[in-house]
């Protein structure tokens, strides 16, 4: 029965339950771990093997310089370099969460390659401190390194992101420790990497702060070997007396302890998932020790690399990958030997149906009631298997059972079958990626899509993004990039066609982006044509800056709308160009000339009136310079004094002359050449009046101000000199008399002659300065009643002013007068009896 | 009562979608800097976040609170926050603050929060002044403020200018994207109406936005704005030439209404505290003022003389006849909105008295004669007279704005003498007024014949009794003129911008219709 033979290969450790399936028979030829420094990725990545010059090999038909080779976890080549670097011995050699290799050496220095075998520049220095007195030893996490020089130094570097070393505290321990192990940074309460260090008869723990001795009944006496279990809550300890401890990472309590007969300390020391430890000698078989029971043993014939991951420890020999786990709960429940579990009735019960077999419906009938659990566990134990067929059988004998459950969650098989198909995917030989389905619930799908296209596996990473509805914009960029890197030789029109094909697969990807690369591989002119295609303006622009497409840049950024892209376009020329040719670029777009105008005003001077001469605006040139004429008369500093109007009515000049070689502008020109003659005149009537008060003010307010100070023929002159029409004249005459409240002067002024504009002014002046009496002298002498009737009203004289109205015959002023006169009841109902006859009159 | 408008009754969900946004925008970026910090507000846009949050929340956060000005900031804080709108001349303002710290040794850090976003001219004017690497640079993205329940405001008070004198056309983009972000919280508006050179523009650059960065319309069923119209302002200067005249309206004619509230000396309301102002909060919280806030100002005062009247008549059958506890109890409800009533009566009779001047009253009618066109010659004689006896610059512009425009400029001849007679009485510094007005479009030389008079007829622009009381024409609220760009919207609401094409033409600038959203958006798959 093929149920026995499953379970034949198992290994019983106390009550549980071990297997060591072959993943892949190595693809390599040849090879010989021991002579190897050797590097595993965990999650089933890549492997780097480099021949190891701390020990004495014989070299056979092979170059003495030595190759860095990286593999598949299926012994397939991927790529391989010559390693030619200077600094002494590689120390250590390790693959980082982002699958970059680490490689230090001797003098501290770190090198890092992906896994293209390229190296990634630029190499980082542990320090002075690592360069003089040599790296000795390298503790590897996912994500940092600390290491041990040989004057007892510890270096580290907490995250290969940042890539920054710092040095932590000093042990003050004579001797170089026995062993070492790191607490990883996420798993320690500072927050900060931790080294537990075996030195002498203890343990210290190590940190950037300080150092603390262990206290604990796990440690007494020296300590051969130490490791972390990988969720950084177990220690591993193989003491002086060949005793293997394992204790909580706080030390207390030992929560194993055996016994292994080898003072020896083992070459290999990890943690199988969290439920048992792994020895390894290269003369003795390899042990396996659980908290309890006796240890398992695995003969082996070759050298072995243990490669410790999350839920077990995968085995590399010359000749093979294995790994070897604990069988999961389920698996067992359907295969143990003898097992009568409803999954194992209902896998049986499969085989008879099958075998079209009475038996089958028996069996179901057995297990009616426990089905559902029955169905989840062929379903977890199919997740679990690495060979397909068993997968195959395991999902089907579970869809069988299923059809026969009334409530089941349907999508859970399908789900399965989902997850599967992704793994035997990637676990194909030709990638050689063997997940198993708990690291690939840990890796996350997006991260193992990163790995495929690191890997330049790009079809199946696009392949499983769309399978799992994610989104394919990284798979594509990244090939497109690639696709730029690789292809030198491909000219640019058919590179550009074979990119865009795929591009398109993606919307709203950005061609930007894209195209920056391109142009960083040095092709412009595909970055060009690539940046053409992306859509966001606020993308475009500023790569084709960077290209040099300026023009293009400046109409991409106009046809956006978006002025601050546009200023950005602007800034770039002008400082890239000289004036005449940034001027020649902006002249004829209007968007952008008057951004740059705008921005010149407020800030450049000096440069507007360069631009504005350039384009032969002179008028624009001269407003300028009135303007400064202006600011030259709002700065205190110029407000007393006279030297400075010299130089204020030279600039006006100056504006006027400009504004007089263009015909459209004779009225600019006439009011620059009044404002000069203005300035010149009220400088004369401060210096006459000794008084600081002309200076800025008006025509109309100088006038005004010559009367108010009695002045009558300074203001004569002044209205005679800009030839200020009579209408104004006596506005401006009638009100400065009324300020200072001259009515006899205003009597005068209002006989010298029939005014122009008739007494209205006088009747205003009188009114607004509350001068009754003053206003009776010239309302009668208004010509149109209308007028007189609300000069009337603004006095309050309500009869007169209906009296007026009403020869006016006007029914709408009536009804005003009547409304202003609302208060007053008594007037009301006189415009009501004057309203209705007026009414009554047109009627008639 | 608060500033803050109460937004719960809004068609729209802007208290949390809008408005809450940006309180915790504004209170992350606060918290972000830590410790004690001194907070510069430039004063305007101050005003508008006094629509979001109260600045007494603010100070939870260990923010001394200070006006942006010339005047160097005096605080002890060792972490000055500048909280500005991007303008370059205030640029000017910061980095002579940080020259002034350096020459007094005071080591200060230095952060800018640009509102609504950062932008390339004024790092530029920053890197310059060689101050650039000492500021952290952010930005605080507020582009609408709701002032009220039904009105959302993008605060950008000089696109105008910058738009029609300079040809700087950043706030066209602003408001493309103050529009795009309603749209991700109330979905792609399906139909969009434009009419104007820069309403044209913004829906162009609305529609790039789209295709850049699309709204998924999928999470939204239907959208929650039906229809957007966009107008530019070019296509009517002539209704905010006019004077308002409905209660609201003329409270800012007369008193300012700044975000959403009024500042008035204390004395207007009844409260004797010699020189003391008061902010009195404008918006639809009171529920009177939104009974009479768009009613004509006549109208107002006789609504609020009835309540008057019936509030006292209640007052005396309750202190002389016996009532009932529910009747008490009504009463009282009603003695509630006694607060609300004064305020109103105090303000309206303020307001009285502006509006029974005579002055006013003429200024009115000249309005309505240039508006009808009807005598040419009267307006112009009228806007002389002004210029001659030097009343407030302001006024005058406004009414010659309106002449020009409805006349489509003047006759160069009377340009020219008004421009003169203009610089004579206010001063020659007022030429580059007149040169931005003309680049405007506002006051210019006649160039060919006005179109007013069609567009007037056409439109039914000019209203012959109209009944303030009970309107039934939007013309009542310049009792008599039907504002232009509310005929453009009653008209593109009802039936689209086809039927009135030819209308359409007359008035500056082209027009667009388009239909958007997921429709469109599947065919482009």
């Amino acid at each position: 029965m093929a149920n026995v033979s499953v379970a034949a290969e198992w290994q019983l450790l106390y009550n549980r339950y071990y297997r060591k399936p072959e993943l892949y028979p190595m693809r390599w030829k040849h090879m010989d771990l021991s002579r190897n420094k050797v590097a595993c990725a965990p999650f089933g990545g890549p492997i780097a093997v480099i021949r190891d010059d701390s020990k004495i090999v014989q070299l056979y038909s092979e170059s003495a310089l030595r190759k860095l080779r990286i593999f598949t976890s299926s012994g397939a080549l991927i790529s391989e370099t010559v390693w030619k670097h200077p600094g002494g011995r590689l120390i250590g050699m390790s693959w980082t969460e982002d699958q970059t290799l680490i490689c230090i050496v001797q003098d501290g220095t770190v090198y890092r390659y992906n896994v293209h075998a390229e190296l990634i520049e630029p190499n980082v220095s542990l320090g002075k401190e690592c360069f003089e007195q040599n790296v000795v030893e390298c503790m590897f996490w996912g994500n940092g390194v600390v290491c041990l020089t040989e004057g007892g130094l510890l270096f580290g570097i907490p995250d290969f992101k940042v890539m920054s070393p710092c040095q932590l505290a000093e042990t003050g321990a004579e001797d170089l420790p026995n062993c070492m192990a790191v607490i990883e940074p996420k798993y320690t309460v500072s927050g900060n990497v931790e080294v537990l260090v075996g030195v002498g008869d203890g343990i210290l723990i190590v940190d950037e702060d300080g150092v603390q001795r262990v206290e604990g009944e796990a440690v007494q006496g020296p300590v051969q070997k130490m490791v972390v279990s990988w969720d950084g809550k177990y220690l591993a300890i193989f003491t002086h007396d060949g005793r293997i401890l394992v204790t909580d990472i706080n030390f207390k309590g030992v929560l194993l302890e055996y016994n292994c007969e080898s003072a020896l300390p083992p070459e290999q020391l990890a943690w199988c998932g969290l439920d048992s430890v792994l020895l390894y000698w290269d003369d003795t078989p390899l042990l396996m020790v659980g908290p309890r029971g006796d240890p398992v043993h695995y003969f082996h014939d070759e050298p072995l690399v243990l490669i410790p991951e999350c839920d077990g420890v995968r085995i590399l020999s010359n000749t093979s990958m294995e790994s070897l786990q604990r069988v999961p709960d389920s698996t067992v429940s359907i295969f143990k030997i003898g097992s009568t579990s409803p999954a194992a009735l209902l896998y049986d019960a499969l085989d008879h149906f099958d075998r079209r077999s009475a038996k089958a419906d028996e069996n179901l009938r057995l297990i009616r009631s426990s089905l559902p659990e029955a169905v989840e566990a062929c379903i977890d134990a199919a997740g679990h298997e690495f060979d397909v067929s068993r997968q195959r059988t395991l999902l089907r004998a579970a869809s069988y059972g299923q059809a026969f459950c009334s409530n089941f969650q349907r999508d859970r098989i399908q789900e399965m079958c989902k997850t599967l198909r992704v793994l035997n995917a990637v676990r194909d030989p030709e990638i050689g990626i063997p997940l198993s389905i708990n690291q690939y619930k840990l890796l996350t799908p997006s991260v193992l899509i990163a790995r495929l296209i690191n890997a330049h596996r790009h079809l199946l990473a696009l392949r499983i993004s769309e399978y799992l509805g994610m989104n394919q914009e990284v798979v594509i960029m990244h090939w497109a990039c690639s696709k730029i890197t690789a292809s030198l030789a491909i000219p640019d029109a058919t590179l550009l066609e074979i990119l865009l094909d795929k591009l398109r697969l993606c919307r709203g990807i950005s061609y930007a982006a894209v195209a920056a690369h391109a142009d960083k591989n040095g092709r412009r002119k595909l970055a060009a044509m690539l940046v053409e295609h992306e859509p966001r303006s606020s993308k475009q622009v500023p790569l084709l800056l960077s290209i040099g497409e300026e023009d293009t840049a400046l109409m991409k950024a106009t046809e956006s709308g978006d002025t601050d892209l546009v200023y950005l376009v602007l800034f770039h020329i002008w400082q890239k160009r000289p004036p005449l040719e940034f001027f020649g670029m902006i002249q004829a777009r209007p968007l952008p000339r008057d951004l740059f105008i705008s921005y010149a005003r407020c800030y450049k001077h000096e440069f507007l009136k360069d631009f504005f001469l350039s384009t032969g605006q002179l008028q624009e040139v001269a407003y300028l310079l009135w303007k400064e004429s202006w600011e030259l008369g709002k700065n205190p500093m110029a407000t007393k004094g006279s030297p400075l109007h010299g130089p204020r009515i030279k600039l006006i000049e100056k504006a006027q002359h400009l504004f007089s070689e263009t015909k459209e502008h004779t009225f600019e020109s006439k009011a620059a050449e009044e404002h000069a003659k203005l300035l010149r005149i009220q400088h004369e009537l401060e210096v006459s009046t000794k008084q600081a008060i002309f200076v800025d003010s008006s025509i109309s307010d100088t006038i005004r101000t010559c009367i108010v100070l009695g002045n009558h023929r300074a203001a004569m002159k002044v209205k005679t000199e800009f030839k200020v029409s009579e209408k104004r004249w006596y506005w401006l005459k009638v009100f400065a008399l009324a300020t200072i409240r001259d009515w006899d002067a205003l009597e005068k002024f209002s006989k010298e002659k029939r005014p122009p504009i008739g007494y209205r002014p006088f009747v205003e002046a009188c009114v607004d300065a509350d001068e009754k009496g003053e206003a009776l002298k010239y309302i009668p002498k208004l010509a149109d009643p209308r007028e007189r009737a609300e000069a009337y009203a603004r006095i309050g004289m309500a009869k007169e002013a209906a009296d007026a109205a009403s020869q006016a015959k006007d029914g709408e002023l009536l009804g005003r007068l009547k409304l202003t006169f609302a208060q007053n009841a008594a007037a009301s109902s006189l415009f009501d009896t004057l309203r209705d006859r007026l009414s009554f009159q047109g009627v008639s | 009562m608060a500033q803050i408008p109460n937004l719960d009754n809004s068609p729209l969900n802007l208290k949390s979608l809008s408005r809450e946004q940006s309180q915790r925008d504004l209170v992350k970026i606060l918290k972000d800097i830590r410790g004690k910090k001194c907070l510069v507000i430039e004063p305007k846009l101050g005003g508008s976040l006094s629509l979001i949050i109260q600045t007494s929340l603010l100070k939870e956060y260990g923010i001394e609170l200070r006006h942006l000005s010339a005047e160097p900031v005096q605080t002890d804080c060792t972490k000055v926050v500048y909280l500005v709108p991007s303008q370059r001349d205030l640029m000017k303002f910061i980095s002579s603050h940080v020259h002034n710290d350096i020459s007094k040794g005071l080591q200060r850090e230095y952060y800018i929060y640009f509102v609504p976003r950062r932008e390339i001219q004024c790092e530029k004017i920053l890197e310059e002044e060689n101050v650039h690497h000492l500021m952290t640079i952010g930005e605080y993205p507020l582009y609408v403020v709701p002032l009220d329940e039904d009105v959302l405001s993008f605060e950008l008070d000089l696109a105008y200018k910058e738009c029609q004198v300079d040809g700087d056309t950043g706030s066209l983009w602003q408001i493309a994207k103050a529009i795009h972000k309603l749209e991700s919280s109330f979905g792609v508006i399906p139909n969009l109406r434009a009419k104007g050179k820069a309403s044209v523009l913004v829906a162009d650059i609305l529609n790039r936005m789209q295709t850049e960065e699309p709204v998924s319309s999928s999470d939204m069923a239907v959208p929650e704005i039906n229809t957007l119209i966009l107008i530019d302002r070019e296509v009517d200067m002539v209704t905010p030439m006019c004077s308002q005249l409905t209660y609201e309206g003329l409270v800012d004619e007369f008193l300012r209404i700044n975000n959403g509230s009024v500042e008035l000396d204390s004395s207007v309301m009844g409260v004797q505290q010699e020189g003391k102002k008061m902010k009195v909060p404008l918006n639809s919280s009171d529920k009177l003022f939104k009974e009479i806030r768009d009613l004509n100002f006549e109208v107002v005062v006789q609504v609020l003389r009835q309540k008057a009247t019936s509030m006292k008549q209640d007052y005396t059958e309750m202190t002389t006849t016996n009532q009932t506890v529910s009747e008490l109890k009504d009463f009282v409800k009603k003695l509630n909105s006694l607060p609300e009533m004064t305020r109103h009566i105090n303000l309206a009779q303020h307001l009285s008295k502006f509006t029974s001047k005579p002055s006013f009253l003429a200024k009115l009618d000249m309005e309505h004669t240039i508006v009808e066109a009807s005598s040419y010659d009267i307006c112009f004689e009228y806007i002389e007279e002004m210029i001659q006896k030097q009343e407030p610059l302001i006024n005058v512009l406004r009414i010659l704005i309106l002449f020009s425009v409805t006349n489509s400029g003047l006759p160069k001849k009377h340009f020219d003498y008004l421009r003169r007679e203009l610089l004579h009485s206010y001063g020659f510094e007022h030429m580059a007024t007149l040169n931005n007005l003309e680049k405007a479009g506002l006051f210019k030389k006649q160039e060919s014949k006005s179109n007013w008079l069609t567009v007037k007829r056409a439109l039914q622009l000019v209203v012959e009794d109209t009944d303030t009381a009970n309107p039934n024409d939007i013309a009542y609220v310049f009792s008599g003129y039907a504002p232009l760009s509310i005929r453009l919207v009653q008209h593109a609401v009802r039936s689209g911008w086809r039927p009135m094409e030819e209308i359409l033409k007359l008035l500056p600038g082209p027009h667009t219709e388009t239909k958007r959203g997921s429709l469109c958006e599947q065919s482009i798959i």
